[in-house]
């Protein structure tokens, strides 16, 4: 499953990310790094998201939603 | 004399940097460029237990790689500068964030001070941060304090005091055996001397780098961060110390960097934040309302019919002041010129060309004044990176990404700092567009024009006339961003990344320094540009190849104006004065109100005589409503300023980028005006 189709005030893990290098690095270095723990806040018909990660809301655009690779978040 | 203490303040952008700078140097603060590049550099200055302070705010970033040019900036400054100690500000109520940088920075080896910033935001929820164990795992003081509130700021320059002139990391080596051998998960041999420790694997590779570096290079200081950034091939360090390493890095380590940086901060926040669970509803509950899919837009329209509501209401209440004192000032230097017999040609040059050119202008500093009064409120409260996820439908559907709308509601302030927001777009050619479309957007320099040209024309209705403009700016923008997006055949890569930070009530010393800052530039302004603009329209009108004239209409002026005025026919502009005025505003916008006040001879044209007279002569030549609204629609569109096309040229580094605007928008203009009036003539003829 991809971001873009994750619901919203769900939480999940990312698992992989597939974009440019440059922007899945800005991704990274912004703390979205694989198996960190993302929740939905908003989501828009365009497939644009609002969420939350490592604490920081962010708002990201289709064509990155698309290519973040996330699974289901699993409670302690 | 103690010799300055460099200063650099560094952080992510919306931790409070700007904030806590302000807090040190109030309104005393220098705004100039960085060399060769349109970043902001601000520098101020203070004075403390005899030490001499010389603080550089850096352009907020989130990381010390090498992809933005602000990233870069700030890089090559504290790498190379003489800067004698960092200051890494720091958002407590968002510190897992933030310590990637601060881990970075601790890395460079630098003296470095960590201000742990929005303590009270912490409080307020009921989190708590271990501050001793945190500056003990860091292995850098950490000094607790709240920029707004102004709580810390003594004992944070006393931390810079002492601890300047230490060099290297001898004091983090000594906090380290105490604690980090014993407790911390990561045993590692390195661990005397560094902060983060890497695994295994990679540590080899950072030795052998390392070594390598040493040999070739000498001694470097920080060389662990130099072979970290190589081994992150990054493409600056590669350039600046070229080293075969792709024995150990065929690939760019930098993935594995990140992701072990996160792990140790991980680690941090497990033992120093108590109560992490407790963050604030507030921001989520407010964004449920501000960033819903259908309330969303509409919100934003209304925020934006409200604030230029306030522009023109408040504003103008304020206007009828200055114009009263603007004429006092100008009997009295007029009496005073005549009295001390200086001659006609000098006082007409003084009252009629500057003080009535320059007059003009300051009567609307009211209107400025508040207007970027509430686009700093709205920066400032964090409300203008939700309009980029808000727009970013519309801006989708033309080719651009929501972040596009961000340079373009700046744009309503002034088109200069607005194109070089622009620069947050990562994709070239998405940056090329909104530069080009930014300048449609109706800056604050056009609103004088509309005050005045809907004040004498639409009475009552001034304010809907002049508010149709800004809705007009967008839709034109927008319009023309689909229309390049068409011709543009690449793939548009709408790549929306943009931090939404916590809701804050914004702070009224930053907000009104920001404000003031863009005052005292449009008061420069108006005593450079548009004085020597005055004085030159001035002698053009009152002069012609055999001298001086008493009729403006024989002058060089009116000589120009009549070879253009036809040109503007078709749009309902065939008038010699208006196409003066209208070449003369190329120089700045206002100039097209300060160069009508001297065509026409009034030195008050925002009062209500001054309207007046103007209105009555302008009627006699059949100049209606529907001429007017034109003339607005043409002012709104035509030809940027000097300052916005310079603008454009450094940010495409193209001057033929500069040369389109100046055709392309005098030619969208035309046709927008020539519309407007002939559709208008149909039904209001």
């Amino acid at each position: 499953m991809v971001l873009s189709n994750g619901n919203i005030n769900a939480s999940y893990v990312v698992e992989n990310i597939n974009l440019a290098n440059n922007i899945e690095r800005r991704l990274e270095m912004l703390g979205m790094t694989t198996g960190v723990k993302v929740v939905i806040l908003n989501k828009k018909h365009n497939g644009a998201i609002i969420l939350k990660v490592r604490g920081t809301r962010f708002a990201l655009g289709r064509e990155i939603t698309d290519g973040i690779e996330i699974g289901e978040y699993e409670n302690e | 004399m103690s010799e300055d203490i460099h200063v650099a303040f560094i952080g992510n952008p919306n931790c409070g940097k700007t904030t806590l700078f302000n807090a040190y140097t109030g309104a005393h603060l220098k705004v100039a460029n960085w060399p060769g590049v349109t970043v902001e550099k601000k520098e101020g200055a203070l004075k403390y237990h005899n030490n001499h302070y010389k603080l550089v705010d850096l352009p907020g970033i989130y990381s010390l790689t090498s992809y933005t040019m602000e990233e870069k900036l700030s890089r090559q400054y504290i790498l190379e500068d003489e800067v004698d100690i960092i200051v890494d500000v720091v958002d407590a109520s968002s510190l897992e964030r933030n310590l990637y940088l601060a881990l970075q920075l601790i890395e460079l080896g630098k003296p470095l001070i960590i201000a742990l910033n929005m303590m009270d935001v912490v409080e307020e929820r009921g989190m708590d941060i271990d501050l001793h164990r945190l500056p003990e795992m860091l292995g850098v003081p950490v000094i607790p304090v709240s920029a707004r509130k102004k709580r810390g700021l003594e004992i944070l320059l006393h931390a810079v005091a002492h601890h300047n002139r230490r060099h290297g990391m001898d004091k983090i080596e000594h906090q380290h055996k105490n604690e980090r051998e014993k407790k911390s998960s990561h045993q590692h041999r390195h661990h005397k001397n560094t902060v983060v420790v890497y695994d295994d694997w990679l540590e080899d590779k950072i030795d052998i780098v390392e070594n390598a570096l040493r040999e070739k290079y000498g001694a470097i200081n920080n060389l662990r961060w130099y072979a970290l950034k190589l081994l992150a091939h990054d493409e600056e360090i590669m350039n600046k110390y070229p080293l075969d390493i792709t024995t150990v890095a065929e690939k760019s380590y930098e993935k594995e960097i990140i992701k072990q940086k996160y792990d140790f901060i991980e680690e941090v926040i497990e033992e120093v934040l108590v109560h992490k669970d407790r963050e604030s509803k507030n921001t989520d509950r407010i964004d449920s309302i501000l960033t819903h899919r259908y309330f969303g837009i509409p919100i934003f329209l209304l925020t934006m019919a409200f604030i230029f509501f306030l522009t023109f209401t408040i504003g103008d209440f304020f206007q009828d002041w200055i114009v009263l004192g603007i004429d006092k000032v100008s009997d009295i230097i007029k009496n005073f010129l005549t009295y001390i017999n200086v001659s006609p040609v000098l006082t007409s040059l003084l009252v009629d060309g500057a003080i009535t050119g320059v007059g003009s202008i300051l009567s609307f500093l009211p209107n400025i004044f508040i207007l970027f009064l509430a686009l700093a409120v709205l920066e400032d409260s964090g409300y203008m990176s939700r309009v980029a996820y808000v727009m970013d439908g519309i801006m989708g559907k033309v080719g651009l990404s929501g972040r596009a709308f961000i340079p373009l509601l700046l744009g309503f302030g002034c088109s200069v700092p607005a194109i070089m927001a622009s620069r947050a777009l990562e994709n070239p050619r998405d940056r090329l567009k909104t530069i080009l479309i930014t300048p449609f957007m109706s800056c604050s320099a056009r609103l004088p024009i509309y005050i005045l040209i809907a004040g004498m024309f639409f009475g009552d209705n001034a304010m809907y006339a002049a508010f149709s403009m800004y809705v007009l700016g967008i839709v034109v923008a927008i319009a023309l961003a689909l229309i390049f997006s068409r011709i543009d055949k690449n793939k548009n890569t709408n790549t929306l990344l943009i931090e939404l930070p916590e809701y804050k009530s914004p702070n009224a010393a930053s907000i009104f320094i920001y404000a003031w800052e863009k005052v005292k530039s449009y008061l420069s302004k108006a005593g450079t540009t548009i004085f020597v603009a005055s004085l030159l329209i001035w002698f053009i009108l009152h002069f012609n190849m055999s001298g001086m004239v008493s009729d403006i209409g024989q002058s060089f002026g009116g000589f120009i104006g009549r070879v253009i005025a036809p040109i503007l026919a078709p749009a309902g502009l065939d008038v010699w004065q208006i196409a003066v005025a209208l070449l003369s505003g190329v120089a700045a916008k206002e100039v097209v109100v300060s160069s009508m006040s001297i065509l026409y001879g009034v030195s008050d044209i925002s009062s209500q005589m001054g309207m007046t007279n103007v209105v009555s002569k302008l009627s006699q030549i059949g100049f209606s409503q529907l001429n007017a609204y034109a003339l607005m629609v043409f002012c709104l569109l035509y030809t940027p300023c000097v300052a916005t096309l310079v603008t454009i040229r450094k940010e495409t580094g193209r001057a033929r980028w500069a040369l389109f605007s100046v055709f392309f928008q005098l030619f969208v203009a035309w046709v927008a005006a020539t519309i407007v009036y002939q559709v208008g003539s149909i039904f209001f003829r």
